[in-house]
């Protein structure tokens, strides 16, 4: 009898291991324009991880990976506002649960917890996160200067969509 | 039998809880994609000479430039020099990502110059890392003033050329480094000894004060500096420029010292008449703006 619960065990707890999705071509989006200027900028290259049994969701992605439509936009946004050379990456670790992720956000170097609407649904086997929300700039430390302050929402308005693969391990 | 039973659950719950807590482990795992170096320069001109960057495709970029008057030569009358501004304007445009193309018009000796600017190698880091950038620059250069040595001359002998490979590191965040060897060509020179290729090798950098504010210098040696004989000798010297580079969005301010006023590559590089130990030394500008014509 105990053997058969020791098996059952195994089983039980090989399954939880595989429940892991992933992904590298998490699409993200976000957009802190104005009507004086659009300030839009995505990516496809975002990396994203659930784990079915926990509920444990994380994003994470290179700033640097994030296109605009000019290059002397995109320039500023990494040198002047982000400054990715110092933080690279930007990234939320959390939790999935009852339509929402809820945890840690963390860009420009500085970590907020926040709570925020998602969905998370099931097709053909993998994960689909889509999300999107606003975060208030000043939250991250981003300065705006003066001279722009017309040009750049003081919020950038943010989207997710990732689809996750059971991964493989 | 019980004993067995505890340490399998121990194993188990052990494994469980590492999985999880890998779990964030894994966004770092994977390929680390190829990340270009961005923003070694502001400006496509370090303060004369050129730096490794280029605008980005679709970019019309305007530069207008000033040298002012000397500081010995009545200053305060010629109001700091302001008077005794000669100019350079130039209009350039990225083809692509890689490729510029410009052309120039500067005052001293009415220059018209046209000039090629392609970005060969890229620094990066990431996958496919590599430590430096390289930009290959070549610019024709065309005499518009009349020459008053009561000779006929060619059309060709109005014309001289500049090609540079420009070097540049982004060392960190605040410093970037920039060695560029060059050959300045002239179809005309003063006498017949005189070389009609000359080699010059530029360095420069700039420290960044704040995310906007930048100090920037460049020096450039030269392998000739003195033309002609008795009473044609002419003297020349190596230029130096200090200067700060002030960037605002779509705008690049550069204000500079310089022992140059001369504007047109072959001219500043290689027949800068003016000593810095002499006491003749230059107020400055460029500022550049750029336009975003194709998306």
């Amino acid at each position: 009898m105990k053997r058969i619960v020791l098996i059952v065990l195994l089983i039980c707890s090989t399954v939880a291991s595989a429940q892991q999705y992933l992904t590298r071509e998490a699409r993200l989006s976000f957009d802190a324009g104005s009507p004086l200027e659009d300030i839009e900028a995505f990516t496809e290259s975002g990396s994203a991880v659930f784990d079915a049994s926990s509920g444990k969701i994380g994003v994470q992605v290179l700033m640097t990976s994030f296109q605009f439509k000019r290059a002397l936009m995109q320039e500023h946004f990494n040198e002047n506002y982000v400054e990715s050379e110092k933080f690279p990456k930007a990234s939320f670790r959390g939790v999935f649960a009852e339509g929402a992720v809820k945890g840690a956000l963390s860009i420009h170097g500085i970590t907020q917890e926040i709570s925020v609407p998602a969905s998370l649904t099931q097709e053909d086997g993998n994960f689909v996160l889509v999300t999107s929300f606003e975060i208030l700039l000043a939250d991250y430390g981003v300065k705006i200067p003066g001279a722009v302050a017309n040009k750049i929402s003081n919020t950038a308005s943010i989207q997710v969509h990732a689809t996750l693969k059971e991964t493989t391990k | 039998m019980v004993r067995l039973f505890s340490i399998l659950i121990l194993l188990l719950s052990g494994l469980i809880t590492n999985a999880q807590e890998d779990l964030f482990d894994l966004l770092d795992d994977g390929p680390q994609p190829t990340q270009f170096t961005y923003a070694t320069f502001k400006g496509t001109k370090l303060l004369n000479g050129q730096t490794n960057e280029t605008p980005g495709k679709g970019v019309l970029q305007y530069i207008i430039s000033h040298r002012f008057g000397s500081f010995t030569d009545e200053y305060l009358y010629n109001f700091f020099g302001l008077d005794n501004a000669h100019i350079r304007m130039q209009l350039d445009y990225g083809i692509s990502d890689r490729l510029n193309v410009g052309i120039g018009r500067s005052s001293v000796l009415k220059t018209s110059d046209a000039f090629l600017k392609y970005r060969a190698l890229r620094q990066r880091t990431g996958g496919n890392a590599f430590p430096v950038s390289l930009t290959l620059y070549s610019s024709m250069n065309y005499r518009g003033a009349r020459f008053t040595d009561g000779l006929d001359h060619y059309t060709s002998d109005r014309v001289s050329y500049h090609h540079q490979a420009i070097f540049a590191r982004k060392m960190t965040e605040g410093i970037s480094l920039v060695v560029a060897p060059s050959i300045v060509h002239w179809n005309l020179v003063p006498g017949p000894e005189d070389p009609n290729d000359t080699y010059h090798l530029m360095l420069g950098g700039r420290y960044k004060l704040t995310q906007r504010i930048a100090l920037t210098g460049e020096y450039a040696f030269s392998s000739n500096r003195r033309y002609g004989s008795g009473a044609t000798e002419e003297q020349f010297h190596n230029p130096l420029s200090i200067g700060v580079d002030i960037e605002t969005g779509g705008h690049v301010f550069q204000f500079h010292l310089s022992n140059t006023r001369a504007l047109s590559d072959p001219l500043w590089m290689a027949r800068n008449p003016y000593s810095a130990a002499n006491g003749s030394l230059f107020l400055g500008f460029n500022i550049s703006r750029v336009f975003t014509v194709k998306q």
